[in-house]
């Protein structure tokens, strides 16, 4: 029944676009917001097999879908992710025909999302990438203003090189796996290591993904796509999308197809580490709200990559679970901006101060995902992170290890330079009457504190029932 | 005998003063009642040989008591002089600040003294131990504006020093694996030597010995008069003398002539000489008498590092009269204080007809302290002549010097408060009150009576102590002429200096303004050679130093690690230009870089 995930969305799409008249675009907020927040509650309680049994369909609408733990653990990211962009949606848009437009899109990189989470087959996959950056591309562009323009344009560039590398690399593939199947592919790959067809293709898929992904040096396009999207498309391509395009096919590929090979290994942390260092670094020195969290993210991304590299079952899971709590943490950060920049209509933190007085929701949220993000105890960043570090040590890798560590306390500093400079502080004159930004963005900040709270807090009960299994080997 | 007994002594204090503390009122009657209380009980217990045992921490900590006639006897001192002291502080303190606590800190101090005489397990007397640090502190505290830099000053000194007994503790145990008293050996090998000299450390800093005195003259000027009565005139003795004696007797088993024997002797020799040299220059009462606490202190640990029975004897008996005379003096002191007003000697004189209980209390208590027959002082300091004079003349050279500059200052002392002429402020002085007198009537009789009957004393209160060991006095009639003519010379210097200086409180200035000494003098008043004083400069020093060295260290983190980040930061910031086509040049590089790495792995 795993196919209802796609069916849903494409059958909505059709749904809300007949002509009917009446308040479509409150439809379309109901229809997806629904179908987002249904999608994480099935996942979460997952009811028995039902996932498993066969559409009653028949195989009319067969596309291979499989769904095992990581899948899971996507699609409840995905479900949280998108119901918050939903929700903020509503609060930033404001006109009647855009927001129905909005609704579409969303719907569409839902689709595009979760097809590239349950598919197995190499080539599907890349389809169901495109579809999603496709919806991205005109999200981002959403308003269109010059700065709107220029990041999907670069974004568009950028995918468009990361899509030749990966078709160029599916094709290679194909010559010696004779299908794009993940066991076919993972097959032609074990079987003829060493070739050097095979490992320039490995090689360019891996690019391409951290084209997707945004890591050291592919990052180019993502901070100007990241600032220069709409509030609410910041946080679905922050939160989710490129963790989905990048992060998710990466740690699918390298986990079940490719294998672990050493030296996959080595290329994923030292990009890793590279990303950690140069995101956190160039965090530090930005005066643009949404720019800080955008570098922030190249640098969280970095931690996924690395403990990926690391390898071993407890290096992944500590990968995967920091996903999930990145696209948590990072989603309220980008809530938070959101709220701040409707509210202000300004995204430079030295214009801003004190307004935790005058938003304590967004205050208090903001500090709470700020924690999470630099692994302070107990929020859930804190166990990740701890995860991958000593995943990391285990292996005996302790430089990386260590600059693990060390960046946590930069991504601190210029997290908390957010907080001081925006939160904290003198309420300048012309913001005196600021209020807190509305109830749909309130309501998904404070949902999602109260997520990473309680992922924190119950961190003892999942890893041995949740995250462990998650990182258990494709069988 | 009931052994829950021993707990009294111990249990009544302490929750007396917490009452006090809670009530806040009836505060004379409730310290009256407890310290007569236990002075009753101290009285049943003596003679007695108790032991009570409880569990208390594990890893052989038990909360141990043991009575036997050494601590009976300390323990009978403490309570009769307390009960006596708090008679006097009844009259003494009315209309003082902090009441309360100074009561509360009173029957605390008691309780935890009784607790460190008692205790029988070396934690567990740490634990009394340490506790009257902190009433220690807390009573020199409510003395005023300046009292807190001597409290805090105290807290250092006695501090360190109970850290070096903590420390021999923990090498005593290491030594012998168990921490009860009554069964301690300690081998004196290198480390025994070192646990010895650590827990003696804690035990003469207690007492007030040199260098561990300086606190003491500062708390005599800041601190209620009663508090320097109880704890640095007697108290504090009779706990430092006790622990000495045990460690040089039980634990340790030092002999005569050993290093560390030796090494007790010149602390004892030289505390004397120096602090008397102190006391005799002082023109402020209180003053005077501090140093002499600290002097006095000499002479027990001149005579117990003897390791001689008759030395131990003549320590412990110096001890006590000790505890009486220089009690007593405090306690004339603190009576001229509340009548006059002052105890700066320029300001006094001719209190005799005055106040004639208290002058006649302080003749007996001085002539004691001095060493005059037939008075108590004179017989234990001749028993420790003895005995220092069988370790070497120096000692005792030394310890007849201190004997004629304590007799010369107390001589100033007396002419200047009690004799000569009378300021004109005092004319209307008056005799202090009952409760103030009888403390005084008492203890001035009880130095009579150890004088007369010397030998009764010896023999009920202290022989005991030594438990069957033979005792021989060294004393001689030689020895007690020496003493006497010492007496009489420092007379005629007093008379001489009198009419030389031109009064009595100038009597000694000669001494005071010999050439080599003058210089000496003007140091040690401005406090030049306090180890307290010098500790605090090595620690400024050190302290601006390490603050350097933090500054620099600092500077790596937030000055140039801060620069560092940001200057990467920036450089990142330019590179990222928003130009796409840059960014397809590095993804493509990046792209290269990593098939090249690709192909190495493969490659090898």
């Amino acid at each position: 029944m795993l196919s209802l995930f796609l069916l849903l969305p494409f059958l909505g799409i059709i749904a809300l676009n007949l002509p009917v008249k009446g308040r479509r675009d409150a439809a379309a907020f109901l229809y997806t917001l629904s179908l987002s927040i249904g999608q994480a509650i099935v996942v979460l309680f997952n009811p028995g097999d039902f996932w498993a049994k066969p559409d009653f369909w028949g195989g009319f609408f067969n596309l291979g879908l499989y769904a095992d733990n990581l899948t899971f653990v996507m699609l409840l990211s995905i479900g949280i992710v998108v119901s918050t962009a939903v929700c903020v949606g509503w609060q930033t848009i404001s006109d009647h025909r855009q927001r129905l437009n909005f609704y579409n899109l969303v719907l569409i990189a839902l689709i595009g999302m979760n097809g590239t989470v349950m598919l197995t087959d190499i080539f599907s996959l890349y389809v169901f990438l495109e579809v999603t950056a496709i919806s991205s591309f005109i999200l981002i562009a959403f308003h269109r203003d010059l700065n709107a323009l220029e990041g999907a344009f670069k974004y568009i560039v950028l995918s468009a090189l990361a899509t030749v590398l990966m078709l160029t690399s599916i094709a290679a593939l194909l010559l010696f796996s004779g299908g794009t199947s993940f066991a076919a592919v993972s097959a032609a790959v074990k079987s003829n290591s060493g070739n050097v067809i095979v490992i320039i293709a490995v090689s360019l898929f891996i690019c391409g993904l951290f084209i997707k992904g945004g890591l050291v040096p592919f990052h180019g396009w993502l901070p100007a796509a990241y600032s220069a999207a709409p509030a609410a498309v910041s946080i679905l391509l922050a939160g989710i999308v490129t963790k989905v395009a990048g992060i998710y096919v990466l740690i699918r590929l390298v986990r079940d197809v490719f294998g672990p090979i050493s030296e996959i290994s080595s290329v994923l942390m030292l990009v890793g580490t590279f990303s950690i260092i140069v995101g956190a670094l160039a965090a530090l020195k930005q005066d643009n709200f949404k720019k800080i969290l955008a570098y922030s993210s190249i640098s969280q991304v970095g931690y996924i990559v690395l403990g990926l590299g690391c390898g071993s079952p407890l290096g992944i899971a500590g990968a995967i679970f920091h996903l999930f709590n990145h696209s948590i943490f990072k989603s309220l950060l980008f809530v938070n901006s959101a709220a701040v920049e409707k509210q202000t209509g300004s995204t430079d933190i030295t214009k801003m101060g004190g307004l935790g007085s005058r938003m304590p929701y967004s205050n208090a949220t903001n500090l709470i995902a700020i924690f999470s993000t630099s692994g302070i105890p107990p929020m859930a960043g804190f166990w990740s992170k701890l995860v991958i570090i000593m995943a990391l040590w285990q292996m005996g890798h302790f430089t990386y290890a260590a600059i693990a560590i060390l960046v946590s306390v930069i991504t601190l500093a210029y997290l908390l330079a957010i907080q001081r400079k925006v939160f904290f502080g003198i309420l300048p004159q012309e913001l005196k009457h600021i209020k807190e930004a509305g109830i749909w963005i309130v309501i998904p900040a404070v949902t999602l504190a109260i997520i990473i709270i309680g992922t924190g807090l119950c961190f003892p009960l999942l890893f041995k029932s949740f995250l462990m299994p998650v990182s258990s080997f494709f069988k | 005998m009931n052994a829950n007994m021993l707990l009294l002594p111990v249990i009544i204090p302490l929750l007396a003063g917490i009452l006090i503390l809670l009530v806040r009122r009836l505060r004379g009657i409730i310290s009256l009642l407890a310290t007569g209380s236990i002075l009753i009980i101290a009285i049943a217990l003596f003679k007695q040989q108790l032991t009570y045992s409880l569990p208390w921490l594990g890893f052989g900590i038990d909360f141990n008591l043991r009575l036997y006639p050494f601590s009976a006897f300390i323990l009978l001192s403490i309570t009769a002089l307390s009960f006596l002291v708090m008679l006097y502080s009844c009259s003494f303190m009315q209309g003082k600040n902090y009441l309360n606590q100074f009561y509360a800190y009173f029957l605390i101090t008691i309780g935890l003294a009784s607790g460190a005489v008692l205790a029988d397990n070396l934690v567990l007397m740490l634990f009394f131990w340490e506790g009257l640090l902190i009433t220690l502190f807390g009573f020199i505290a409510i003395g005023g504006k300046d009292a807190f830099k001597t409290a805090t000053k105290m807290f250092i000194i006695v501090g360190v020093s109970d850290l070096c007994m903590m420390i021999g503790i923990g090498i005593v145990w290491y030594l012998t694996g168990t921490m009860t008293i009554s069964t301690l050996n300690v081998p004196l090998n290198t480390l025994g030597c070192t646990a010895f000299v650590l827990m003696m450390i804690g035990a003469i800093a207690k007492g007030g010995s040199m260098p561990f005195h300086t606190w003491i003259p500062d708390a005599a000027i800041d601190a209620p008069l009663p508090f320097m009565a109880i704890l640095p005139g007697c108290l504090e003795k009779l706990l430092g003398i006790y622990l000495l004696v045990r460690i040089t007797m039980d634990m340790f088993k030092l002999t005569p002539g050993s290093l560390l024997s030796s090494l007790l002797m010149i602390i004892g020799a030289v505390t004397i000489v120096l602090a008397v040299m102190m006391a005799l220059i002082q023109k402020d009462y209180k003053k005077l008498l501090s140093y002499h606490a600290i002097s006095q202190v000499g002479y027990m640990i001149l005579g117990i590092g003897t390791c001689l029975p008759a030395g131990i004897i003549g320590g412990l008996f110096h001890m006590i009269n000790n505890a009486l005379y220089k009690n007593c003096l405090f306690l004339t002191a603190g009576s001229v204080e509340k009548q006059t007003g002052t105890t700066n000697l320029n300001k006094l004189g001719g209190l005799w007809s005055k106040m004639p209980v208290t002058a006649v209390c302080f003749l007996i208590t001085a002539a004691s302290i001095s060493g005059v027959p037939p008075f108590n002082g004179f017989f234990s300091k001749e028993m420790i002549y003895g005995a220092a004079l069988e370790r070497g003349t120096i000692f005792y050279i030394a310890a007849l010097l201190g004997s004629f500059l304590t007799a010369a200052s107390f001589l100033k002392l007396g002419h200047a408060v009690y004799f000569g002429k009378r300021n004109q402020e005092n004319e209307n002085t008056r005799e202090s009150s009952l409760p103030m007198l009888i403390p005084m009537i008492v203890i001035a009789a009880v130095c009579v009576f150890f004088g007369l009957y010397n030998r009764f004393a010896v023999s009920y209160f202290l022989e005991p102590v030594l438990a069957g060991q033979e005792f021989t006095e060294h004393t001689s009639t030689l020895l007690i002429a020496l003493t006497v003519i010492v007496l009489i010379v420092a007379i005629l210097h007093h008379i001489i200096g009198a009419i030389v200086n031109g009064s009595g409180v100038k009597a000694a200035d000669h001494i005071h303004h010999a050439p080599v000494l003058s210089g000496i003098y003007d140091r040690a008043e401005k406090r030049f050679f306090d180890p307290y004083e010098i500790g605090l400069k090595i620690v400024s020093i050190a302290s601006n130093i390490l603050f350097f060295l933090d500054r620099a260290v600092d500077w790596i983190y937030d000055g140039f690690t801060v620069k560092l980040a940001y200057g990467l930061s920036g450089a990142i910031k330019r590179l990222n230009t928003g130009n796409y086509s840059l960014y397809i040049i590095w993804s493509l590089l990046g792209g290269l870089i990593i098939l090249i790495l690709m192909f190495k792995g493969f490659g090898s």
